[in-house]
């Protein structure tokens, strides 16, 4: 095999040209002993909260803990019934089983995003919620969505991990939920050094409630209010996403750019996503969609490309899932997806001329085995 | 004179080998387990002298992931004392299970008479806390638990390097859990904690429970959490456990100060010390009369004493649900009233030490 030319990802490129920044900022954090919720962590809570137009953002310790926190937060738990889509990260279906509610799954669309017709079919008595999940860094359809939680007073918790900056309608996601959940995971667009997550909410009461949960329940040092979790963003973790927040409208400008150059030039031979007018997606993943995928994964892996699966398994299909009830057979196009599906390395570091190398092995795949 | 109750500054004021090893990091963009925390882990495992530990993402967590690794679940009930800080209950109730409060002796800890008559069918583990350091009485809740077939997780987040009779807290139970944070003496640098186990089992189970039950890339084997350590802060762990030793024997000597010297104050009581235990006095707290003014006063002195906590868990308004009131448990209610903390980390000198027990002379005189 030959040397890796294009990496599916590469953070130390990122830290090389901004270490000069965060280095210094991790010595602050050190000299002022402010490990816990310190000023960095509520700097960056407003930032991101008028960076996504929400009042309020709450820094906890990773995106998982943050859909964990909106569901206890929102009173959903045993029994209770969360509708969601089966093609997220693990974590989403986790969160749901976490606070002892079901996740009830259904089908998507051609874009990876829950097809909002399907919806009203799956609430029953016990729903309580929704959490449409922005898969790729693409909004799911928020309108459709948020008019059928209404007329049956559901709740609706984004799931952003993977969609800092994108927008729908003009509006940022995690303003159209009562919270949206995001994660700043390394692999993600806004990333830290370790584990973190963010809430960003618009209802004061919820608000309270999350600050309290993440923090043991205190309202001061003495008193619990209730009982509750240890999540909480470190401190020094803030300090570099916010660090970071000056670059993310660069970074996801130069990865859209990179999804367009792929789009215009692949579009011919293999099916790619593509934006559609009233929405900005920011491309956590760009996936790409083959008949042949396996042999085309390995294929550009032998020319020095390397790419990944979200996901092999949609989670109806997991191990995990088994008390669930679910089969093979339940949601045909997420399944259909989980076999041709394959992410093509994206982020603000890769030249033009990897993106275009990645291009013409990909054309040069397909004209061999026509 | 200042005596302050915290001491980062003093503890990192020559931190460049950490942040050496950090920019390393950055640089190599390994963020999530790895090679770093392997590396920490089994440092842990080996200063508590037992096979395996597994990094998460907070002392609260190695609770809570303890628990659902024994298979704690919705209903049951765990036994544990109403002196602990509020992660130890949350931790239980978390889980879906009810807290069982006992009451303590005077060196603070679960009184061990007491666990036996709070068992009942639904009882699923006893969850000892080495308050303050001082470690509890785990010959007796050990051959408790093992009459009774529970298991035993040890809350020893305050206890790192506490022993009884040269065994280290957090090798008696099934686990033992650990805080890393930045007050802790193994401190990093946010938010951090650790589970011991001898039980390759558990270890395994817990492995999945960090990290969304994942068994491989793409294969999910049961739902679970995100609760990992970051490898940012194994590196300030795997600098840090060399120090262990040392700010424990400091903090041994100063409270070994306090005693000398607080022993000749009639209106102060210091707990019985057990000759076969090592205490690392996490926090020193002796038991006083007129303890409000007395706490009034050493701050006005300039000495940053506190109170560790003034409610007990029982007591407080998120415990209303478990229906105790006032007088269930009157040894650690009383507590609540005469206990306070005065300052014993490792940057104190003989002299601050013996300034704050000559303070507190005066105040009774």
């Amino acid at each position: 095999m030959r040397p890796i030319k294009v990496k599916y990802v590469n953070l130390p490129l990122q830290f090389e040209s901004l270490q000069g920044e965060i280095l210094p900022v991790i010595t602050a954090v050190l000299k002022s002993g402010d490990f816990i919720l310190g000023s960095e962590v509520i700097n960056l809570e407003k930032k991101l909260a008028v960076y996504c137009g929400t009042q309020y953002a709450l820094g906890v310790g990773n995106a998982t803990d943050a859909l964990i926190l909106c569901l206890k937060g929102l009173g959903i738990g045993l029994g209770d019934e969360v509708i969601t889509a089966p093609n997220s990260f693990i974590a989403t279906a986790g969160a749901i089983v976490a606070v002892g509610a079901i996740p009830r799954f259904i089908d998507v669309n051609d874009d990876f995003n829950i097809n909002t017709r399907l919806i009203e079919g799956a609430i029953t008595s016990r729903t309580k919620g929704i959490i449409p999940i922005h898969l790729t860094g693409r909004p799911a359809n928020m309108h459709a969505i948020l008019e059928i939680a209404k007329k049956k007073k559901l709740h609706v918790i984004e799931d952003a991990a993977q969609a800092i900056g994108a927008e729908y309608y003009g509006k940022r996601v995690g303003s159209f939920g009562i919270a949206g959940c995001f994660s700043l995971h390394p692999l993600k667009n806004l990333n830290a050094s370790g584990d973190g997550g963010i809430i960003t909410t618009s209802d004061a009461e919820l608000y309270e409630k999350l600050v309290k949960l993440r923090n043991h329940g205190l309202k001061n040092r003495e008193e619990a209010e209730f009982w509750g979790y240890n999540s909480r963003l470190d401190t020094l973790q803030a300090a570099i996403i916010n660090i970071k927040m000056n670059h993310l409208e660069m970074w996801n400008k130069r990865i859209r750019d990179i999804a367009s150059r792929y789009q215009q030039n692949l579009a011919k031979i293999v099916k790619v996503p593509a934006d559609q007018e009233f929405e900005k997606a920011v491309y956590h993943t760009f996936i790409i969609e083959s008949d042949q995928r396996d042999q085309l994964k390995s294929y550009l892996l032998e020319r020095g490309i390397e790419t990944k699966i979200h996901y092999k398994i949609p989670l109806h299909l997991q191990p995990a899932a088994v008390d669930l009830g679910y089969k093979k057979g339940d949601f045909p196009k997420a399944e259909k997806q989980a076999e041709v599906i394959l992410s093509l390395p994206i982020y603000p570091e890769l030249t033009d001329a990897q993106v275009d190398f990645v291009i013409e092995q990909i054309t040069s795949f397909h004209k061999k085995i026509k | 004179m200042k005596v302050n109750y915290s001491y980062l500054a003093e503890q990192f004021a020559n931190s460049d080998p950490i942040l050496e090893d950090i920019k390393k990091l950055i640089l190599s963009g390994n963020f999530t387990l790895g090679k770093d925390l392997e590396i920490f882990e089994q440092k842990f495992a080996q200063f508590i002298k037992i096979k395996y530990a597994i990094g998460v993402a907070s002392g609260t967590d190695a609770l809570r992931l303890s628990l659902l690794a024994l298979g704690i679940k919705n209903g049951d009930e765990v036994i544990t004392t109403t002196n602990t800080f509020f992660a130890t209950i949350g931790a239980i109730v978390t889980v879906g299970a009810k807290p069982i409060f006992i009451d303590v002796k005077d060196d603070y800890n679960i009184n061990p008479e007491q666990i036996e008559k709070a068992i009942t069918p639904r009882t699923r583990a006893i969850l000892p806390v080495h308050w303050h350091g001082c470690p509890a009485d785990m010959v007796k809740i050990i051959a408790i638990a093992n009459r009774h077939n529970l298991p035993v997780v040890e809350d020893a987040c305050m206890a790192l390097g506490a022993e009884i009779k040269g065994k280290k807290m957090g090798s008696f139970g099934d686990t033992g859990c650990f805080s890393l944070h930045p007050l802790k003496p193994l401190n990093v640098w946010g938010d951090g904690g650790i589970i011991t186990t001898d039980s390759e089992e558990i270890k395994n189970c817990l492995l999945l429970l960090r990290n969304h039950g994942l068994k491989n890339r793409d294969e999910c084997e049961f739902y679970a959490f995100n609760s990992r350590l970051d490898p940012l802060q194994a590196i300030v762990g795997n600098h840090m456990i060399n120090q262990v030793d040392w700010i424990i024997a400091q903090k041994i000597k100063n409270a070994t100060i306090y005693d000398k010297a607080l022993a000749k104050i009639p209106q102060v009581t210091i707990p019985s010390r057990d000759i076969n235990t090592k205490q690392v006095y996490h926090n020193y707290v002796v038991m006083v009369e007129k303890r409000d003014e007395l706490l009034s006063y050493l701050l006005a002195q300039g000495i940053d004493a506190k109170i560790h906590y003034p409610i007990p868990q029982h007591l407080q308004k998120a415990s209303k649900l478990f229906g105790y009131k006032q007088g269930d448990l009157p040894q650690s209610e009383l507590q609540a009233t005469r206990i306070i903390s005065l300052p014993v980390h490792q940057h104190l000198s003989e002299e601050q030490i013996s300034y704050t027990a000559q303070k507190i002379a005066e105040f009774y005189k």
